[in-house]
């Protein structure tokens, strides 16, 4: 028989638990099977399922002769009191193996002019555990639009290209950057993003985030060659979402089975990866879907003064490839729905295949590698502002020890907290 | 040495230290073993910071593609995929080089002279390519020798030529390691070829008639004599010890009291400076007599009553078993000579004592013939010379000029302890050259394809190695441990150095170098390069007699097959 002391173990009512809980995940299992056998259904019905050919050895000597860039940004930030990035680059590699071509650029770098100081908002965060909202906006902000400006860089350039591909989305979710107070941009990072962009009397709004990435995304929408987002994970359930809506309106789903699945996906929680890691096999993909990024099914998710420009934020197509039975699916996105689909999914599949355990595009890896600021960089800067930010304050006859100063330079700023380690008070022997 | 027209190649990376650095390589625009250099200051004697050239040598390179994950290679060998097919970069690779440093050169300095590091180079520094002109100039400043000899080229530049100094060849002692067909007889042939245009004295012990081929091209060295010889040797009462050796080890294993015999035949025969076999022979006519005297007397005799007729008789069978294995091999050596006797005159050799400037005299090249020769019978031969011959540097009035003895077969003839062959009268003798040889200038060239088998204490003795590609890991061992002159990366590229390619380090050098021995072509021996079995057998025609058995071997077959079947 069970004591009263051992019913409040924590170990047991764990195990227990954990015991316990198996109801909960088959029950969960049976939702998602009930799910993904529905949404096979819908797939197939719409022969929105393809397979792809995967044939390299044959494959990679036609494709050679192919000019492909591949495009990414690499960021580095420090805690400044300022709290912008430091320093933020898109890079790409252009390669063409026919013609023995192998190019790396970057040319978009921004070393803290990205973001209006006028504007700033100065959030110096303490503790790097807890970062302000703000902030991950901001950082998010720079890496999006450097990342777009290299693509509108590589469009006026004319650069002769077959494919392009960006790592992560051809658009990002905008409301993030809705929130009043978020800080425009600079005149010369505008000039620098996308050149095109009205040069004279630009005002605030105009150097907002919102208006500056449209500009970007119309040109990159009328590119003169695909250009397509590759995601390794899709968080969202968009592409089941509109799915669903599109069927819905059509009126092939009723309104009341529309509702209820929609609702049991927000439960459940259960993403598009989710679903189709289960439903896809190896080297099988999902034809692109028209997809309303920024609002669900025309509903506006978030009132704000920049709607009404959101709405002019063109759609997307989604679509989603199974590289290898063990990894999820990759999303791929682009604004013109591809002329070859087959062409171009089978590239994404070949170039991914290169990578068999990541699965992922080998370009884009490449890239990533290439544009990352390294470490060193990274510290080096850190301590050249530690040294600038003590020296001010101790050139200042007013200003005592500062604490803000010293937090600033300690190694991490949790070390500053003087929290007593658990070896505390234990005798050196 | 200005550093003008040096082009630059590299970067050096962010760590360095006195006797290393780091750089990042351009692509293809140096190889292992090169020579590079970096400008850098230093602090001088007087406290002033000078400027200077760095040299160093290209140990290793590592090549990295950081972008080439492991993963695209599995899949591209699973799948037949070429990499020139796919986006994977090709172009980005990261070439890290190690260089040692040499030491370092004053920037104005006309006969250039490499002085020790004494302090790191800067990081950052621009690595430059010197030309060869200035490579070479160095090289042949920096050793500063009286006479140097060209070896060959620099293995990283065939426009570089190397010389190395022939005095501390000659004086110090050379070990030339190799496997077989690894390049050490052409390093040798080109070594003997230079001090013979030096009319240095030089006498070979050829085992195989690796050398033969300078006696055929005689008219290559006008001012040269080749002599070539085959054994005969006189000995003397100073080598008992090596007769009995000889007896001990090519007769049977005598008992002790066989053994106190033997040598009171030794002590009672005199020591005529004939022959070895001539001087056994009396010992058996000498030891017959004395059995027979035995015999005749009766019981009771004075005559060595404690040696019993049965002894002088064990020993007396066990001469005459040496005698007849010496007979043997001097038979086998003949059949050898005869053979090549249209190609070359064979002398006897003179004797060592009464005429030693026959076999050692200024501008003479002189090979010793031990072809056919057992081990033993041949360490006899090289050691009595060797001795007679030193023994004429000792005296107060020389009668010989210095000369190098060059010994092939050196693990066969001067093993080591462990191989439990220390009887052998070369080791004691070449470890008296070894050791006292530069006092009298009598230098030593020890050539092996075993190393880890040769005497320690004589491969120690060489001052100068010079190292040809070696696969056996005991032999690597070997000159990483017993040569100090040598970086851990020149033992490591000893197993695929091509033929001809060698490490040259010791006194004959100022550095380690790695070199491409230059092959005499014109030196080689036609007569014996057959090994060409193939070949051979290609063009073989069976001897006369040979086809007659052939032809009535059938007939004979036919007469015993018939025999077989009336048996049956």
């Amino acid at each position: 028989m069970k004591s009263d002391k051992s019913k409040n173990n924590l170990l047991l009512k764990y195990m227990d638990f954990s015991i316990n809980s198996s109801q909960n995940q088959s029950e969960y299992m049976n939702v998602m099977v009930n799910v993904c056998s529905t949404m096979l259904n819908l797939l197939k019905h719409e022969n929105l399922i393809i397979d792809l050919n995967y044939n390299p050895s044959e494959f990679w000597p036609k494709a050679k002769n192919k000019t492909v860039a591949f495009v990414d940004g690499g960021l580095a930030r420090n805690n400044l009191f300022n709290s912008s990035p430091l320093a933020i680059r898109a890079g790409s590699y252009v390669v063409n193996k026919k013609l023995k071509e192998e190019a790396f650029d970057t040319n978009l770098k921004f070393v803290l002019n990205l973001f209006d100081k006028q504007n700033e908002l100065f959030d110096f965060i303490e503790d790097e555990s807890f970062e302000s909202l703000m902030l991950t906006k901001k950082k998010d902000a720079a890496r999006i639009i450097t990342e777009a400006g290299q693509l509108v860089n590589h469009i006026l350039t004319k650069r002769k290209i077959d494919l392009l591909f960006l790592h992560g989305p051809i658009q990002a979710v905008l409301t993030p950057f809705v929130q009043e107070g978020f800080p425009p941009f600079t005149n010369l990072a505008i000039q620098s993003i996308i050149p095109s962009y009205k040069k004279k009397n630009m005002s605030v709004d105009d150097r907002h985030f919102i208006n500056v990435y449209h500009e970007c995304i119309k040109l990159i929408k009328n590119a003169p060659y695909p250009i397509y987002g590759v995601l390794e994970t899709a968080i969202s359930s968009a592409y089941t979402r509109n799915l669903l809506y599109a069927f819905k309106t059509k009126g092939v789903i009723s309104q009341k089975d529309y509702d209820e699945t929609i609702k049991v996906i927000k439960e459940y929680r259960i993403t598009d990866n989710n679903i189709f890691e289960v439903i896809l096999k190896k080297n099988q993909a999902l034809k692109p879907l028209e997809i309303q990024k920024q609002f669900y099914g025309s509903k506006i998710i978030q009132k704000s003064r920049w709607d009404e420009k959101i709405i002019e934020y063109p759609n997307v197509f989604v679509g989603f490839i199974k590289v290898n039975d063990f990894q999820s699916p990759i999303r791929i996105e682009s604004y013109n729905y591809p002329k070859n689909l087959i062409n171009d999914f089978s590239y994404i599949l070949a170039v991914s295949k290169l990578l068999p355990s990541y699965s992922y595009p080998v370009g884009l890896h490449v890239v990533d590698r290439f544009v990352k600021i390294p470490q060193w960089m990274k510290k080096a800067s850190k301590n050249y502002w530690s040294t600038h930010a003590l020296k001010s304050v101790m050139n200042n006859q007013k200003l005592g020890p500062n604490s803000l100063v010293l937090k600033y330079i300690s190694n991490k700023n949790r070390t500053w907290a003087n929290r007593p380690k658990n070896s505390g008070g234990r005798i050196e022997k | 040495m200005k550093n003008n027209n040096w082009k630059t190649i590299g970067t050096v990376l962010g760590e360095t230290n006195i006797n290393s650095y780091l750089f990042m390589l351009q692509s293809f625009k140096a190889k292992k073993n090169d020579m590079v250099t970096t400008q850098t200051s230093i602090p001088d004697g007087n406290g002033k910071i000078i400027k200077v050239n760095v040299w160093g040598k290209i140990a290793n390179i590592n090549c990295s593609n950081e972008w080439f994950p492991r993963q695209a290679a599995q899949e591209m060998a699973f799948q037949n995929i070429n990499i020139e097919d796919t986006p994977l970069p090709t172009s980005r690779d990261e070439l890290i080089c190690k260089v040692n440093i040499l030491g370092y050169t004053k920037q104005d300095d006309k006969s250039p002279k490499l002085l020790p590091m004494v302090y790191p180079v800067k990081p950052a520094n621009a690595v430059n390519y010197p030309n060869s002109n200035d490579v070479e100039k160095l090289l042949i400043s920096d050793l500063n020798s009286k006479h140097p000899i060209h070896i060959g080229t620099l293995m990283a530049r065939d426009n570089v030529e190397i010389k190395i100094d022939a005095d501390s060849l000659v004086s110090r002692h050379v070990l030339v390691t190799g496997m077989s067909g690894s390049g050490k007889t052409v390093m040798v042939r080109r070594i003997i070829s230079e001090l013979m245009r030096l009319h240095f004295p030089m006498l070979v012990y050829d085992i195989h008639g690796d050398y033969l081929g300078f006696v055929k091209k005689q008219n290559i060295f006008p001012k040269n004599k080749i002599k070539l010889f085959y054994p005969s040797l006189s000995v003397k009462a100073e080598d008992k010890e090596i007769i009995y050796t000889l007896i001990n080890k090519l007769g049977k294993p005598l008992t002790e009291p066989q053994n106190d015999y033997l040598n009171t035949l030794l002590n009672k025969v005199k020591f005529d400076e004939s022959s070895i076999i001539k001087f056994l022979n009396s010992l058996i006519s000498f030891s017959k007599g004395l059995l027979d005297t035995k015999n005749s007397k009766s019981k009771g005799s004075n005559t060595m009553p404690h040696i019993k007729p049965a002894t002088m008789f064990v020993v007396n069978r066990s001469l005459n078993q040496v005698v007849k294995k010496l007979v043997n091999m001097e038979n086998t050596n003949a059949r050898h000579r005869q053979r090549m006797s249209k190609f070359y005159d064979f002398e006897k050799l003179p004797d060592a004592n009464t005429e030693p400037e026959k076999i050692i005299s200024k501008g003479q090249l002189s090979i010793l013939y031990l072809r056919g020769y057992e081990t033993l019978p041949a360490s006899a031969i090289v050691s009595i010379l060797s001795e007679t011959l030193f023994k004429h540097r000792q005296e107060v009035e020389q009668q010989i000029p210095p000369f190098l003895s060059i010994l092939e077969e050196g693990h066969t003839l001067i093993p080591s302890r462990s191989e439990n062959k220390d009887n052998l009268p070369t080791v004691d003798t070449f470890r008296k050259f070894a050791s006292e040889g530069r006092k009298f200038s009598c230098g030593i060239m020890i050539i092996s394809q075993r190393p880890s088998r040769l005497d320690e204490t004589i491969a120690s003795q060489c001052n100068s190695h010079f190292s040809f590609r070696k696969k056996n890991q005991k032999d690597q061992r070997f000159v990483r441990e017993t040569s100090e002159h040598y970086d851990a990366e020149d033992v490591n590229q000893l197993p695929s150095l091509a033929n001809g390619q060698g490490i040259i380090g010791g006194q004959v050098v100022n550095f380690p170098l790695a070199v491409q021995v230059k092959f005499d072509d014109n030196l080689l021996n036609d007569e014996i390069g057959d090994e060409d079995f193939i070949t051979a057998v290609e063009n073989w025609d069976d001897k006369e007699s040979v086809k007659l058995r052939k032809k009535f071997a059938k007939d004979f077959s036919k007469i015993s097959k018939s025999a077989q079947k009336r048996l049956n």
